[in-house]
């Protein structure tokens, strides 16, 4: 009997849902994800709007050791591309043709500063060390192969592999890779030493705002006072100590790739990396065009690193006259027919 | 002169150092990821795409990705 009332019931309920499930079943003529309540079964689930209120990025699950494989949208990495492949080659070319062209129009204007002559002319004085030419040659020399595959990695592939072809700028820009990473040590290094070296002629102070009043002597007749170094130079000077101690730490970021910073950061590095770089290959040929074929006399200075005493005199007064006092002064020089030498 | 040759040389020889001390802590990432549970293929050697930009081309998803794994893949684990 109990048997007999457990089938009946098994099939009463088969017969109810028999009848029943067809109703609930999906009519064909409603959207999909609506169900036939009027609500969204979907609606609560988690997505990307959501997920991004919690975090700048999505993440996944990975199991193997690299998490920041785990990272599956980041947007911020389009932001990164544009700038990479839209602004920079722009700002790169501007910046720096814009720099050539302001060096040449000035080069028409004034011409090369030439040396004025005197009756001291002919006696030389050491300006710079050997050490100290060493270090600024060091740093140098790395600087121009740093900056010129620096700039392979922005206009390598837009200028020089229509020319050379594909397979030979790839290998190219592996050589020129490698140089980067591997001359930027020496480089460091330089920096390091110069910023050490040349700090203390180097703090600013009022003898500085009076050259620059006066246009450095760049403009008109005549020059300004100027100790060691002068405003202008204290400005490389300070250029390069903090383009160069910014463009270590980031540059030693990409050489760590997330050792410290997630992906945004590896982003962030890149893009400061980058503009740092052009403003500071700029500044640098402003540089090399004053020290070389923009003043005559210039470039003995870390050549043999004996400039004119006639020359030093005009450019940098004070500096003698304190070369000369502590050479008089000193027993170390005795004997020697030319002052500070 | 002297000071700039001895400089290059000094630089040479500081990258060169740096080179060996560089390489000798860096693996690539399917080597450096890979355990004993999941393996990291290689990549292949063109990550930037044919265009070097990182873009896709248009007609990229109807023929081979790039990126796509080269050579002979590791024997996978049997356990």
């Amino acid at each position: 009997m109990r048997r007999a009332t457990t089938l009946l019931s098994t099939l009463l309920v088969a017969v109810t849902l028999g009848v029943a499930a067809p109703a609930f079943a999906q009519n064909p003529i409603q959207a999909d994800g609506v169900n036939p309540m009027g609500a969204r079964p979907t609606a609560d689930s988690v997505n990307e709007e959501f997920l991004f209120k919690q975090d700048s990025k999505i993440p996944g699950r990975i199991s193997i050791p690299d998490q920041k494989a785990a990272i599956l949208i980041q947007p911020q990495g389009r932001e990164y591309q544009a700038f990479r492949e839209g602004w920079l080659p722009w700002i790169g070319a501007l910046v720096i043709l814009g720099m050539i062209a302001a060096l040449g129009a000035f080069f028409l204007f004034r011409g090369r500063i030439m040396m004025e002559h005197s009756q001291e002319s002919g006696k030389k004085i050491l300006r710079f060390n050997a050490f100290e030419r060493f270090t600024h040659w060091m740093t140098a020399s790395c600087f121009i192969i740093l900056s010129l595959s620096g700039l392979n990695y922005i206009f390598g592939k837009r200028l020089l592999m229509p020319l050379i072809g594909p397979d030979a700028f790839g290998a190219l820009a592996q050589w020129a890779k490698y140089s980067h990473v591997y001359l930027a040590w020496p480089f460091m290094l330089g920096v390091a030493f110069m910023f050490v070296l040349w700090i203390k002629d180097n703090i600013p102070n009022k003898i500085d705002w009076a050259w620059i009043k006066a246009g450095g002597g760049f403009i008109g007749k005549g020059h300004p006072h100027a100790a060691r170094f002068n405003a202008g130079q204290k400005g490389v000077f300070w250029m390069v100590a903090g383009f160069g101690a910014a463009m270590s730490v980031t540059g030693l970021m990409m050489i760590f790739p997330f050792a410290l910073t997630d992906i945004n950061g590896m982003q962030v590095m890149q893009v400061v990396h980058s503009v740092i770089g052009i403003v500071f290959i700029a500044g640098i040929l402003a540089h090399i065009y004053i020290g070389s074929l923009g003043m005559e006399g210039a470039y003995d200075a870390m050549g043999s690193g004996k400039v004119d005493l006639a020359w030093a005199r005009a450019h940098h007064d004070l500096w003698v006259e304190q070369e000369q006092a502590r050479t008089a002064s000193g027993p170390q020089l005795k004997g020697h027919p030319a002052p500070a030498e | 002169m002297k000071a700039f040759a001895a400089a290059v040389i000094a630089a040479i020889t500081l990258g060169v150092l740096a080179m060996f001390a560089l390489t000798s802590s860096q693996r690539f990432a399917y080597q450096a990821f890979a355990t004993s549970g999941a393996r990291v293929s290689e990549p292949g050697t063109n990550l930037v795409g044919p265009r070097w930009n990182g873009a896709p081309r248009p007609d990229e998803f109807e023929s081979e990705p790039h990126g796509k794994a080269e050579g002979e893949g590791s024997h996978p684990k049997r356990s």
